[in-house]
Order: structure tokens, then C-alpha cells, then sequence
């Protein structure tokens, strides 16, 4: 894709996001954002409220027709689509862990962790670790077709690493990259990539 | 006791007769051996030792006489359980396990069901009668072994797919096959637990802990033993007081013919424990005898996993069991009173956030009886929010910093709505279930939140007045009335208060008590972070208001030295104080899973 439509990328994945966000998700340079953020807004493909950029919907057209022009190769390749799938069995297994990070089982019944069991907390985050370890290989194939996707990686284990450092926030924060949070743009990227949509049951 | 091929340097068999080193055979190993010498039935184990780990991570190779002894093991294995490896009619098959001294991230999870292959498959029909298991048993064992062992993704089986095809498309993934012979099985196993010890996770936890990497990791392979075999046969869940409520009976739910997996995975409603009363007469004395014994050996609420083969209970771990705020509060003092454990224990059982769980605001008794349900899906997370609906993040956002109480209604949320759910008293969302983005975001802010109620649903009730209930799922028109409970309402709670009162090192105040020289944090901004408190209660007697109720602004005060501070109610604040005042001894955990 052309920068100006990584940029536009960038904002459908956080949906609401600032420069930096950009920045972090796209990998490009702060000026170089700045730059087509403008031309995004001059153009009518985005809006700007309170220093956060949104797609308006001829942006999102754009972005989609965008999408089918640089991902039409990939959709039809095998192997791509193949190693996606992949993705998707894996991301129940995140979702099934992020909701034991969140709930715990008592005597048949869930309620809510209050994170007061450090071993359960760490074993949890072990599992996660587990999952991270598989779904590296993963991210390794796709990059090797759509090299933009190895910075999720990078993201992912970051958080992941602080998380197991103690500061248990980078599991599932909604209010910073937690592992969760760069999970989330990471499977939306992807759906983008493949023109699916996200099915929520 | 002289080294033989079951009590070697490189091997030991679990056999009661002894109680090795954990850092030997590892905390599985222990656990298990601990067990035993308790007298509970647990299916035989024998353990590779740290040593032959060691001996791996030098040469990088099993130790050459491993060879012998694993044979000798695994022969003893089929003796004890009457079954035979890689063949015969009762094929047996085995579990693998790590286990360090010291349990760690980042160590290989446990792989099921080795020794089956096409052959032993057959044979496992016959023998339960049950093809589907027999195929579901092969289908796990190829699953756990290519993730764990091969690491690779394990492709699905398909409902009507062709076994070898289905092996030769794991082995495509993963760039080599999954052994058919029960002994490579076995032995690529091992080398996979030793391996993992040099994981990035373990690693750097030890790294992280101080702990030495020379230490290495023990290998417990365990005998599997079923559920399924018959109707003597089953499985289930034993707690040895009820969990829930904490009352001082056996709790615990059975499932006949049926597999551990059948039990967790709500495939099956189990039945009751007497049903196992009725099934395996035996089996049931045995076991809530058992659990009598590791409750009081271990002073703590046992929470038992158990299979019953053929008439036959088996032990397959026990641990201290999990509780509801509202059954800790019991345990402790019921305990306490049984002269099980003394007053400072049952203190330290119970934490703030227990307490503050157990008085936090809920419906007033009744109120929901009468009231209209516009609404109800899944709670995933409890609580109870009131306010006007409003179906966009950013005018919920906008309404909630003028004053108003929102409560956000979508049809799902994505991140983009997050900066509303910030600001609403509740959320709630037409579809998705517990593990969608409304229910993880809902419960890490804490947000009572209802989701799955159906399309159109709740948008549509934008501008109405609701009370939301994230327990039951509801979602009721109008205000409705919300009840604190007190806490001198119960018995066991109004003990609990007293003790604490007593061993807390500050004394709290509820604000009718207060001194009239108190330092009131109340209007000032910056005393609800509770990084700025130290510098704003310096000096004084006691303090009220902002954060200082909370464990954080407890601490702070300890170490300021105040005299007391005030709090409504006071049991959080006295047992944060009681927690922070001092150490706590670790309690003893078996931990065997």
C-alpha cells in the first residue's frame, strides 16, 4: 500500500486514533503522518476531533477498494489463506485465555478474578506464553508475505514480557497496547487483509 | 536403598515406599509421592530425575542407561495396572509431565494419552466399547503432541476424516511426524520437557528470581487411568466444604462413564454426588473420608479431582480449593470456631476485596420482583449501574462529564467505544457472548455489563431510565432501589470485625466515631491518587476522605504513623492494615496438576 493508504489503514485498525498510534501501528515517521493526516482530512477521507482522526465513510470506501487492488494476490494465495486460518483457531485460544484471565471458576460458577491468586494469575500468563510461542511462528509466515504484520510481534512481546515482569495492566488493559489490545488491531489488520468480517458469538 | 533399575540416580519409582527430594524429582513428583504416603489411591508414577536433565543439557542426549531403566519402569507400570504398553487387549497408555523443584513459566504442559496409536486404538474400542472415545483419544494425544511437543498448529480433524490423512497433514505442518511408536512417543517426550527448561519464559523467570539454572527440571510419567469404562466407572469434583457458601458439607458434582474432559468442558450436566453414592458405593466412602483427611492435615478447604476405573477411586489431584467472598468469610470463622485454625489465620484468609464484594451495593430485597425486564442477555460482569441509555461512546462520553449517569447500549463495542465505557455505570450490547469485547473490556474495568441480549434489543431503549444488574443478566426499567449491606448485619462478618479491630496495628473509625480534629481529604483533588497521600497526611492525627480507605492509602498512613483513619465500612481498611502490618507465613501448597 501507498503511505497515504497505511495511514488510512492505520486509523481504520485503532478506529479513533492519535498521531502516535499511527505512528506505532504503521511504523512510519511522526512528520510523515502528520503530513498525510492532512491530506486525509483535506480530501475528505478523514475527520479530526479532539487530536483523534477517524475514517469518514468515502474513506473507508476508498480503503476497501485499496485493500482488493493490494491484497487480491494474497487472498487467493493458498498458503497465506491457509496460515490465516491457523490464526483464527489460535485466537479462540486467546479468547478462552483472556476470559480465564478475567473470570474464575468456583465450584461451577464464574465470577470475576480479583487477581488475589498470584498463582492462578501466573499460570494464566504462562498460558498466554504458550499461545505467544505459537502464534510467533505464525506471524513469521504471514511477514514473510506481508512483511508489515512482523511489528506485532515485536508488540506483542512486550507486553507480554512486562506482564510476566509483574505488572499484570499489559494482559488485558483497554486503555494501553496491552497484549490483548495489540491481539485485537493485530486480528483486525487481518480480517482487513482478508476482506472478512469479525464474527462475535 | 540400593540403586536398582526402579531406585536409580536416574530414575525413581513413586511406590510410597519413600519420600525423595523434591529438588530431585521435581514438585509433581513430590506431590504425588506425598499422596501416597498419605495412603490415597493415586495412579502409579514413576519420575525421571533433575539429574538426567542435567546430564540432557550437557550432552544432549538421555543418558544411556536411561534406556534400560525406562523399559524396567515402564514394565512395573503395566504390572501395577494390569494393562500393557503399545499392545494387547488393555492397552495402556501414560501422561507426562514437568516439574521442577520450583514451578515456573515457560515449562512444557502435560501430555495426554501416549502410548496410542492405530493398534492400541482398536483394542481401546473393543475394550470400552466406545469408538468415538477410542478415536477421541487418538485425535487428543496427536492434538497435545503437536502443539506441545512439535509446537505447530494442529490442523482440525475433520468429523469423517481419514486418521492417516489427517496424521500425514500434522506432519506436512510441522515438518516431521508424530511417532506411531509408543517408546519414540515416550522418549521424544522427555527430550521435549528437558528442552523446555532453556525456554525463553524459564529462562528469564529464573533469571528474574534468582533461581540457578543448573537446578533442572524432573519428569513424572503417570499411568492414565478412565472414567469411561463402565457404568462402575466415572468422574467428578470433590470439595470438602461447599465453595460457594461456605457451608461445612461435602460439595461436589459426578458424572458417570464419563472422562474428566466431559465434566470441565459443560458437554455433559453432571449429576449429583449421590448418584456416585449409588454407582460406586465404596469408591464414595473412601473418597469423603479421604477429603476429611487432607482437610484437616492441610487445615484448608480441599478441592478434589478424582476418576473412578472399574469400582476403583483414583486420586488425581488435590489442592486448596477456590471460594466466593461470601464463603471465605464463612470458612474462616467456621474454621476458627472448629479449632482448626487460630484467629490471626482466619484473619489472613479473608482480603479487602472479598469484604468490599461481599457489601457492595446490590437491589434491595424484592425490588426486582416487580419490575418490568425490558431486557436480558449473559452478565459477565457483575455489579449493579443505573442511569439514562445512550447508544454512542461519544455521547455517552459527553453526557457523563456534564453530570449524568450513562449507561452505553450497542449492538457490539469495538475499541473505539472504549473512551465511553470508561464513563458509563454499565454497559450493555445486543450481541456476543462472554469472551466478546464488551464482556473482557466490561470486567477489566469493572463495569457491570450485560451482553448477548439480542438484535435491536437495547439501542432501542435509548433515552429510558435502567437499572442494570450484571449478575443475573437483566436489565430493568427505571431506578430501581439499590441496598449497601451493613457490616455488623451477619454474625460470622460482625466476629470478623471484632478480631480484626483487634489485631489491626490502626485503628479505623466509622465517620460517626471520627475525632473532630480529623484531617478531612475529602475536597481535595489530589488525595484520590494515592501516590500523593504520604506527603499530604504528614503530621497529622488521623485522616478521612480521598484514597486513604483504600490498601494503597492504608499503607501510607502506617507509614506516616497515623493514629487512626476513617473508613465506611471499616473491615476493608482494618484487614488492608492487618495484611500490610506483617508478613504472612506462605501456607503450604500441594501443588500436583
Amino acid at each position: 500500500m501507498q503511505d497515504l493508504q497505511l495511514v488510512m489503514h492505520g486509523i481504520a485498525v485503532k478506529k479513533y486514533a492519535t498521531v502516535d498510534e499511527i505512528c506505532s501501528i504503521t511504523g512510519l515517521q511522526s512528520d510523515t503522518v502528520k503530513e498525510l493526516v492532512g491530506h486525509a482530512v483535506a480530501r475528505g477521507r478523514a475527520s479530526e476531533a479532539n487530536g483523534k482522526y477517524l475514517l469518514t465513510p468515502t474513506g473507508q470506501i476508498t480503503l476497501k477498494s485499496a485493500y482488493s487492488k493490494t491484497y487480491g494476490s494474497l487472498r487467493r494465495d493458498e498458503e497465506f489463506v491457509a496460515t490465516y486460518q491457523d490464526f483464527e483457531r489460535i485466537n479462540n485460544d486467546l479468547k478462552q485465555a483472556i476470559t480465564e484471565w478475567q473470570t474464575i471458576g468456583i465450584g461451577g460458577q464464574t465470577v470475576a478474578n480479583d487477581h488475589s491468586d498470584e498463582a492462578y494469575d501466573s499460570a494464566v500468563i504462562d498460558r498466554i506464553g504458550d499461545i505467544h510461542e505459537r502464534v510467533e511462528i505464525i506471524l513469521e509466515r504471514l511477514g514473510n508475505q506481508e512483511p508489515r504484520l512482523n511489528r506485532y510481534s515485536k508488540k506483542l512481546l512486550s507486553a507480554l514480557e512486562k506482564a510476566e515482569d509483574g505488572d499484570i495492566r499489559w494482559v488485558s488493559d483497554a486503555t494501553m497496547e496491552s497484549y490483548h489490545t495489540v491481539w485485537f488491531e493485530l486480528h483486525e489488520d487481518l480480517l482487513r487483509i482478508m476482506g472478512r468480517e469479525r464474527e462475535e458469538f | 536403598m540400593a540403586a536398582t533399575p526402579l531406585h536409580g540416580k536416574w530414575l525413581l519409582a513413586l511406590d510410597g515406599s519413600n519420600l525423595p527430594e523434591k529438588s530431585l524429582i521435581g514438585g509433581k513428583g513430590w506431590s504425588i509421592a506425598h499422596m501416597l504416603r498419605q495412603g490415597l489411591p493415586v495412579p502409579p508414577a514413576f519420575v525421571i530425575t533433575t539429574e538426567a536433565c542435567a546430564a540432557y543439557l550437557e550432552t544432549g542426549e538421555l543418558p544411556a542407561e536411561l534406556d534400560d531403566q525406562l523399559q524396567a519402569a515402564m514394565q512395573w507400570l503395566e504390572e501395577q495396572t494390569g494393562r500393557t504398553y503399545g499392545c494387547g487387549h488393555s492397552p495402556l497408555l501414560v501422561s507426562v509431565r514437568s516439574g521442577a523443584a520450583i514451578s515456573m513459566p515457560g515449562m512444557m504442559d502435560t501430555v495426554l494419552n501416549l502410548g496410542i496409536n492405530a493398534e492400541t486404538m482398536q483394542a481401546f474400542a473393543v475394550e470400552s466399547g466406545d469408538d468415538k472415545f477410542a478415536r477421541d483419544t487418538y485425535r487428543r494425544f496427536h492434538e497435545l503432541y503437536g502443539e506441545i511437543v512439535l509446537r505447530v498448529t494442529v490442523p482440525e480433524l475433520g468429523e469423517n476424516e481419514n486418521l492417516s490423512e489427517w496424521r500425514a497433514r500434522i506432519e506436512k505442518a510441522a515438518g516431521q511426524a508424530v511417532p506411531e511408536a509408543p517408546t519414540e512417543q515416550l522418549k521424544a517426550t522427555i527430550e521435549a520437557v528437558f528442552r523446555s527448561w532453556t525456554s525463553r519464559r524459564a529462562k528469564r523467570y529464573r533469571k528474574h528470581h534468582g533461581i540457578p539454572d543448573d537446578l533442572g527440571t524432573a519428569v513424572t510419567v503417570q499411568a492414565m487411568v478412565f472414567g469411561n469404562l463402565d457404568q462402575n466407572s466415572g468422574t467428578g469434583v470433590l470439595f470438602s466444604r461447599n465453595p460457594l457458601t461456605g457451608e461445612p458439607v461435602p460439595y461436589g458434582e459426578y458424572l458417570r462413564c464419563a472422562q474428566g474432559e466431559d465434566v470441565v468442558s459443560g458437554k455433559y450436566t453432571p449429576g449429583h454426588l449421590d448418584d456416585m453414592k449409588t454407582a460406586a458405593p465404596d469408591a464414595y466412602k473412601t473418597l469423603i473420608h479421604a477429603a476429611q483427611t487432607l482437610e484437616s492435615t492441610n487445615r484448608e478447604v480441599q478441592d478434589i479431582e478424582f476418576t473412578v476405573q472399574q469400582g476403583k477411586l483414583y486420586f488425581l489431584q488435590s489442592r486448596t480449593a477456590k471460594r466466593s467472598p461470601a464463603a471465605a468469610v464463612r470458612i474462616a470463622v467456621d474454621m476458627y470456631r472448629e479449632g482448626t485454625i487460630g484467629i490471626e489465620d482466619a484473619i489472613r484468609r479473608v482480603n479487602p476485596d472479598q469484604v468490599r464484594s461481599i457489601l457492595s451495593p446490590r437491589l434491595g430485597e424484592g425490588v426486582s420482583n416487580g419490575a418490568t425486564v425490558l431486557a436480558s442477555g449473559l452478565g459477565v460482569s457483575h455489579g449493579i449501574g443505573v442511569g439514562k441509555v445512550v447508544s454512542d461512546a461519544d455521547e455517552a462520553e459527553r453526557r457523563a462529564h456534564d453530570g449524568e449517569d450513562v449507561v452505553l447500549a450497542t449492538a457490539t463495542t469495538s475499541p473505539d467505544d472504549v473512551h465511553g465505557m470508561l464513563v458509563a455505570r454499565a454497559v450493555i450490547t445486543e450481541q456476543g457472548g462472554s469472551t466478546s469485547h464488551a464482556a473482557v473490556v466490561g470486567r477489566a474495568l469493572g463495569l457491570p455489563s450485560v451482553v448477548g441480549c439480542g438484535i435491536g434489543t437495547v439501542t432501542s431503549l435509548h433515552g429510558q431510565t435502567v437499572t442494570v444488574d450484571g449478575e443475573n443478566g437483566k436489565i430493568y426499567a427505571g431506578a430501581l432501589e439499590v441496598v449497601t449491606p451493613c457490616e455488623t448485619e451477619d454474625d460470622r462478618l460482625a466476629e470478623l470485625l471484632s478480631w480484626a479491630r483487634e489485631h489491626s496495628p490502626l485503628t479505623v473509625y466509622r465517620p460517626d466515631e471520627a475525632p473532630r480534629d480529623t484531617l478531612d481529604l475529602e475536597s481535595n483533588d489530589d488525595a484520590a491518587d494515592p501516590a500523593n497521600l504520604p506527603a499530604l497526611i504528614k503530621g497529622a492525627r488521623g485522616a478521612r476522605g480521598g484514597a486513604i480507605a483504600s490498601e494503597q492509602g492504608v499503607k501510607a498512613a502506617l507509614q506516616a504513623g497515623l493514629e487512626y483513619i476513617v473508613a465506611e465500612p471499616t473491615l476493608p481498611a482494618l484487614l488492608a492494615a492487618i495484611h500490610a502490618g506483617g508478613t504472612p507465613e506462605p501456607s503450604p501448597s500441594i501443588e500436583n496438576d
